[in-house]
């Protein structure tokens, strides 16, 4: 079903204007709210003064207690209730302030919520979405800081979102709310919720394919297949090659994890010859290797250089400052790599940015959380 | 089908339920059945009870120990054989198997071979059916062994925190595999369920299909008017192996002389004359299920990637 036309009533709202992710996501909870009687939200601090980060602020005292409540510390229980509640007619709306947190809850997850359709042969069908948030920078250590994608994304059953920008918001989460039968799981990131967005009706975001992924900038050199915040730095990356050395580099926003659109990377990479791999996790076993699978399966030929990916060091997050900007990949580190790709040598003599860690925008992050 | 009284009923039911498991015992060597299977044999009444004030709207949410409650609440009996066959005409197109079955069409919500898993999706539906003012009543069937998970407890508060239509049943056979409640748990089930804040009530003799109904109509009447969460627990005794079709009683982690107890007392095996009087209209039934499933086709390479999301 092509539904992103029917619930494209967000992203027709907001053109033109500037958004934040997490008002984004504010507005596509509000919005739920409001269209479809049967969403609830349910999570710890969803109706709080802070309301979740600010996207669910205020939205009990709105639609009442009964459609957005706080629940127990009781993570396991809670995403079965999600999945009864599913079962018998409602829209749950499940939330994690941490992506740690959801791991009491795999039980559920995998075992249940993933199998209830296949193992009942298509007689159940549970809809719901488990928004789920990564915690990265100021101290969040080793046990807030984890980037779970490819947990999820290996179990056959579950659909796996990490949306990159408020447009991505505004056009996936109406349509998985409103028209999507399944479970979706969206791995939010906390480091994007200030940053600001254009949102553009008719940007590649607003195209007619929810749930997929996005080829956001065109260019024949090399293509960067990035997800969540490290598309931002992909696109970063690629604006300061092509003006310090006229690089191309094409980008693509995977978006959704789980289902990537395999035709959209082998037809670039078919293009460029050239691939990395920029995600917020460790390289193992996660997407990294997911996308070098595919372009292995399919037409390894295509590679005229040895892929390069980049991820979180294979090490537990450590909490000091100065440790946790060797952890993560930055500007500096993905611009070198892809210098490296294209230029066929490690002393490639391209000028690096000196920002060494992150972003302007995001280097605001104070915590606690 | 008509009966003089209820008695008759109730036993006609959990009859058919240990005859219809009996004839799996018999197939079992052929490997026709390729799963495992949890029996009821010897749990039957409880099933039987609880299900027999229900209507079709209202839904329980079984284990995987869960054909007599499929069977109880009128599931398709060649469905029924289909599917542990893992024929395509099974209730769960061959995906699920004895451990797995659903029945949407009867209230009948998934089985999960996961223990305690199913709990939470009872108090879930129980939400939903509150909020969405439905009329209806939800059970959560589940072991003793079940009581040891955190789950049942996170489940237990969030129904009475909510005040939500749910029916806590736990079937206690005192044991979770080989290892008894004793070895398990520091607590008594129902007692320590009441610490939750809902009325709980415990009914000792679970061979007693009239007895338990006793002890279950007033829940469900309850339940009608109130809509609130309450619990019980009903002491029955498993006689088979935990998975299987056979006896274990060598095995030497249980007393024979226990189970004999029971079984002196089971209805269905001293009341002579009512299995005489039903016995041949129900191995009719199940013949001609068990036909159904042999006859029926396999499920395809095409099945196999269906339903997956
Ligand atoms: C989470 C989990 N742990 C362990 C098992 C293995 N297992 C299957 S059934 C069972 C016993 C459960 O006992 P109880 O809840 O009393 O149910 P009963 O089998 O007696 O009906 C166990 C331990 C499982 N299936 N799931
Ligand atoms: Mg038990």
């Amino acid at each position: 079903m092509n539904s992103s036309t029917d619930n494209n009533g967000l992203m027709k709202r907001f053109s033109g204007n500037i958004l934040s992710y997490r008002e984004s996501l504010f507005h596509a909870m509000d919005d739920a709210l409001s269209i479809n009687p049967h969403v609830v939200i349910m999570g710890q601090g969803v109706a709080d003064h802070k309301g979740l980060f600010g996207t669910t602020l205020n939205l009990s005292s709105k639609y009442g207690t009964d459609r957005v409540f706080e629940t127990p510390l009781a993570e396991e229980a809670m995403a079965g209730i999600a999945l009864g509640a599913s079962l018998n007619g409602l829209y749950p709306i499940n939330t994690h302030l941490r992506v740690d947190f959801a791991l009491c809850c795999m039980n559920q997850i995998v075992n249940l919520i993933a199998k209830y359709k296949y193992m009942s042969g298509g007689r159940f069908e549970c809809p719901m979405l488990i928004r789920m948030v990564i915690g990265r920078s100021w101290g969040q250590g080793a046990q807030h800081s984890q980037s779970l994608q490819s947990f999820f994304s290996h179990v056959p059953g579950l659909m796996v979102l990490m949306p990159s920008r408020a447009d991505s918001i505004l056009n996936d989460y109406p349509y998985i709310i409103n028209s999507y039968r399944g479970p979706v799981i969206s791995i939010e990131h906390r480091l994007l919720y200030d940053v600001k967005f254009n949102i553009e009706q008719d940007s590649e975001y607003s195209s007619d394919k929810p749930l997929s992924s996005h080829l956001i900038r065109k260019g024949n050199d090399i293509t960067i297949v990035a997800t969540s915040i490290m598309v931002l730095e992909a696109l970063r990356a690629a604006q300061y090659l092509l003006k310090n050395a006229g690089i191309e580099c094409e980008v693509i926003d995977l978006n959704c994890v789980s289902h990537p659109d395999k035709e959209m990377i082998m037809n670039s990479v078919n293009k460029t010859g050239k691939l990395i791999i920029a995600d917020t996790s460790w390289q193992a076993y996660g997407v990294c290797a997911e996308v070098c699978r595919i372009v292995c399966e399919n037409s390894p030929n295509s590679l005229k250089a040895p892929v390069m990916t980049l991820g979180m060091q294979p090490a537990t997050c450590p909490t000091a400052k100065t440790l946790e900007d060797y952890f993560y990949p930055n500007l500096q580190t993905l611009t070198d790599a892809i210098a490296r790709i294209v230029c066929g040598k490690a002393n490639h003599g391209i000028p690096l940015p000196d920002e060494h860690s992150m972003s302007d925008v995001y280097k605001k992050f104070k915590g606690p959380f | 089908m008509k009966f003089d009284n209820l008695y008759e009923e109730l036993f006609y039911k959990s009859l058919r339920i240990r005859l219809i498991e009996k004839k799996i015992i018999e197939l079992y060597p052929t490997d026709k059945i390729q799963s495992p299977v949890h029996l009821s044999i010897g749990q039957e009444a409880v099933a039987v009870g609880v299900c027999q004030e229900l209507k079709t709207t209202d839904l329980i949410f079984p284990n995987y120990r869960g054909h007599a409650y499929y069977l109880a609440r009128g599931g398709n009996l060649k469905e029924f054989f289909a599917e542990i066959y893992g024929k395509r005409t099974g209730c769960c197109r061959g995906k699920g198997g004895s451990m797995h079955l659903a029945g949407p069409e009867i209230g009948f919500m998934g089985a999960s071979a996961i223990v305690a898993s199913t709990i939470p999706h009872a108090v879930g539906a129980a939400m939903a059916a509150r909020k969405l003012k439905k009329d209806q009543i939800i059970i959560a069937v589940f072991g003793d062994g079940a009581t040891d998970e955190g789950v049942y407890h996170e489940s237990l508060n969030f129904a009475s925190l909510h005040k939500l239509p749910v029916i806590f049943v736990c079937e206690n056979n005192d044991l979770a595999v080989h290892t008894h409640t004793s070895t398990r748990q520091a607590y008594k089930i129902f007692e320590h369920a009441a610490v939750y804040g809902l009325p709980t009530h415990y009914c000792e003799e679970g061979y007693d299909i009239i007895k338990v109904h006793e002890a279950f109509s007033p829940l469900v009447a309850e339940a009608r008017i109130t809509k609130l969460p309450q619990y019980i627990e009903i002491k029955t005794c498993r006689y088979l192996e935990h998975v299987g079709v056979n006896e274990d009683y060598d095995a030497g982690y249980r007393s024979v002389s226990e189970i004999e107890e029971w079984k002196r007392k089971d209805p269905l095996i001293i009341e002579k004359e009512l299995i005489d009087k039903y016995q041949t209209t129900i191995l009719a039934e199940i013949e001609d299920a068990v036909m159904f499933a042999e006859n029926s086709p396999w499920p395809l390479l095409e099945d196999l990637l269906t339903d997956v999301i």
